[in-house]
């Protein structure tokens, strides 16, 4: 295994996973468990490509992802919000509803998968990042990869600083911490969860536009591959805390880099090896909710 | 409570229209998909029915394709009431359906008569196990269980598709299948029709779960968990001990529906034994339909073993792509997580009361 090209893809696996943890953490800060990151990323991919397909423009894509994935989070947000919907159930329905769309326009389409490649700027999209790329251990792991790949790191610190040095951000903590505290404050806290859920959303989108657009360049009806699922473990590990929450979503980027990687040198039992990612997850969400609730000394269970 | 108590029957008519509005706003909005295909929605969905519902051979088979709707539908239904989530409910079933085909194919000099309730029973064995992880998980160390099914699915997918295509691969198939099940432990047509003992099967088990959830202790203390956990807690049940059981129960319920669906229909299990959507998933739908009421979940599995069958002849007959259904059933589940109608306060609410009220005046006077 190159261990260059094992930290490199780390960062590469990590990305989306980032992007879907910063986006749905802002919903569970304002205590709204949004399910749906994974069907948002789905949208957002699916609008991108299709968006590509048609009209070659990359912007564009960028455009279209952003606003389907946005106008689905006002969805959740509705129903979430306004509605008082069971929001598991309309996260869950938002899933299913992302694959039963991107595999029915792809029948309509009479295609197996919508394939970018013969967009010529689609296929070469990496930037050499001009300092670092010279560097020589560390230009190769960090140098070459996507705009929205290094997006998703700063995406991180920009997650960090709403949430703690804005008054929107302290705004969707109350929402999440006291509810009834923040509406006797006179705090708009309908209005707080509709941001919370649709930047999140939106996030989401661009998780899906990095993996379609910049990683395969086309649309696969199975792309998204747990990426939402593994960023909510992510969140629950990390408390919902940006900084926290992210070095899981590294860490399991690291194994699901480590499992491809892995895949290469052994052939016969590879697809074994995919296993890597969602065991390490579940491994890694017992050791961190285990020590958490051996640190409590209620009796009994708390209930999510 | 009185039999015609005025207060019940509103209830009764709300959760009816909080159930079947879903199911019509869905196929309305199916309707515009069909039409923007160029198709014809009103002739697509007679297709869908008729051949399903309102012909004896289809209605069996509807019947059949309801079995294991049923129990995945149950499996649901009964962690939703103690107000959590298996969401592993799919890799349950798979894991169960597997289970069953390494026994079946195991013992093929075996009388059918110890086969195939050890096929079953193994199904239903190897369905607790799976779910025993994110069950001991939850109860004993307070990890999120939507999380960890949700992720074991993934992860129990890929092992099995690697011993379908590895090690219990079936060399004469041209696609990735394993061996065939042994006919002493299929479970065989009935009087020319699709139905099978399996469903009945099915049957048995959705009234032992009735009078377990409404007869007995343990379908108390489940209620009163799913209403208040705390306050369970507190008086006295062990709650992480209760969800461990009623999680086993789920995995019992879907690796039983594997099983049984491998032994009366697939025969071999292949990478796409439960279908597009998933058998797991589809229990979803029926869980939440007919949720409030033991038997909705068997009105709400034959509705959708309904549209399974006629989607097959979707495709012979017209050009809409069978997808569509899946697209239907995801519409349904999203608008069902709202209630159309609330509470007994929302105006909702009250204009059914009125209107349940002026139909009984108008009895009176009549």
């Amino acid at each position: 295994m190159n261990i260059i090209r094992f930290l490199s893809d780390v960062l590469l696996y990590t990305s989306p996973i980032l992007f879907c943890t910063v986006g749905g953490l802002f919903a569970y800060r304002a205590n709204i468990v949004n399910i749906g990151l994974e069907g948002m990323m789905y949208f957002g991919g699916l609008a991108s490509v299709l968006a590509i397909f048609f009209t070659q423009s990359l912007f564009l894509g960028i455009i279209v992802g952003m606003v389907i994935s946005a106008a689905i989070g006002v969805l959740f947000s509705y129903f979430s919000v306004n509605k008082n919907a069971n929001f598991i159930i309309t996260g869950l329905g938002i899933n299913l509803l992302a694959t039963a769309a991107g595999k029915y326009i792809l029948v309509e389409m009479g295609l197996t998968e919508i394939n970018l490649i013969n967009i010529d700027r689609v296929v070469d999209l990496g930037v050499d990042l001009p300092l670092i790329g010279r560097l020589p251990f560390l230009g190769g792991i960090l140098s070459g990869h996507t705009p929205f790949t290094y997006l998703s790191l700063l995406a991180v610190f920009a997650a960090w600083a709403v949430l703690y040095r804005t008054p929107v951000g302290v705004y969707v903590r109350v929402c999440g911490d006291n509810e009834d505290a923040g509406v006797s404050l006179g705090i708009p806290t309908a209005k707080i969860k509709y941001f919370a859920v649709i930047l999140g959303a939106v996030f989401c989108g661009f998780a899906g536009y990095n993996v379609t657009v910049e990683q395969l360049a086309s649309f696969t009806p199975s792309f998204t591959d747990g990426i939402g699922f593994i960023a909510i473990a992510a969140i629950y590990c990390g408390d919902g805390k940006p900084l926290k929450s992210s070095l899981y979503a590294f860490l399991f980027g690291a194994a699901k880099s480590l499992a491809i990687n892995l895949a290469v040198t052994y052939g016969s039992i590879a697809i074994l090896l995919k296993m890597i990612p969602y065991l390490a997850i579940v491994v890694v969400l017992f050791a961190v909710e285990g020590v958490k609730h051996s640190r409590t000394n209620i009796r009994g269970i708390s209930h999510v | 409570m009185k039999k015609n108590d005025p207060q019940r029957n509103t209830k009764a008519a709300v959760t009816l229209v909080n159930a079947v509005s879903p199911v019509i706003l869905a196929f309305l909005i199916g309707a515009v998909v069909i039409l923007i295909a160029r198709e014809n929605p009103l002739s697509t969905y007679w297709i869908l029915f008729s051949k399903s519902l309102f012909d004896f051979q289809g209605l069996m088979k509807t019947l059949h394709y309801a079995s294991p709707l049923m129990l995945t539908g149950l499996a649901i239904a009964v962690t939703f009431k103690a107000g959590f989530f298996n969401m592993g409910v799919e890799g349950q079933l798979l894991v169960g359906a597997f289970a069953a085909m390494i026994v079946g194919t195991s013992f093929p000099a075996m009388s059918p008569v110890l086969l195939v309730p050890l096929c079953l029973v193994t199904g239903m064995v190897c369905g607790i196990l799976f779910a025993a992880v994110p069950a001991v998980l939850r109860a004993f160390f307070n990890v999120n269980e939507m999380v960890v099914s949700l992720l074991l699915n993934y992860a129990i997918a890929i092992f099995l598709e690697y011993l379908t295509s590895g090690p219990f691969r079936n060399p004469s198939s041209g696609y990735v299948s394993t061996n065939m099940l042994p006919d002493n432990a299929i479970l065989h047509h009935l009087g020319g029709t699709k139905l099978t003992i399996f469903t009945f099967v099915a049957l048995a088990v959705f009234i032992v779960m009735y009078f377990l959830f409404n007869r007995s202790r343990l379908g108390f203390e489940i209620e009163a968990i799913g209403y208040n956990p705390s306050f369970s807690e507190a008086v006295g049940m062990n709650v992480g001990r209760k969800i461990l059981t009623i999680m086993l129960i789920s995995g019992a319920l879907a690796g039983l529906a594997g099983a049984g669906w491998l032994m009366s229909e697939k025969y071999a299990y292949t990478l796409s034994f439960s279908g597009a959507v998933g058998l797991g998933w589809d229990g979803m739908l029926i869980a939440l339909l007919g949720a409030h009421n033991p038997a909705g979940i068997i009105v709400a599995a034959i509705f959708y073993a309904t549209l399974k069958v006629g989607v097959q002849n979707i495709s012979v007959f017209t050009h809409v792509p069978s997808e569509i259904i899946a697209l239907i059933q995801a519409m349904i589940i999203l608008l069902l997580s709202l209630k159309m109608i609330g509470g007994p306060n929302t105006r909702g609410y009250k204009r059914i009361e009125s209107l349940l009220d002026s139909g009984r005046r108008k009895e009176k006077i009549g």
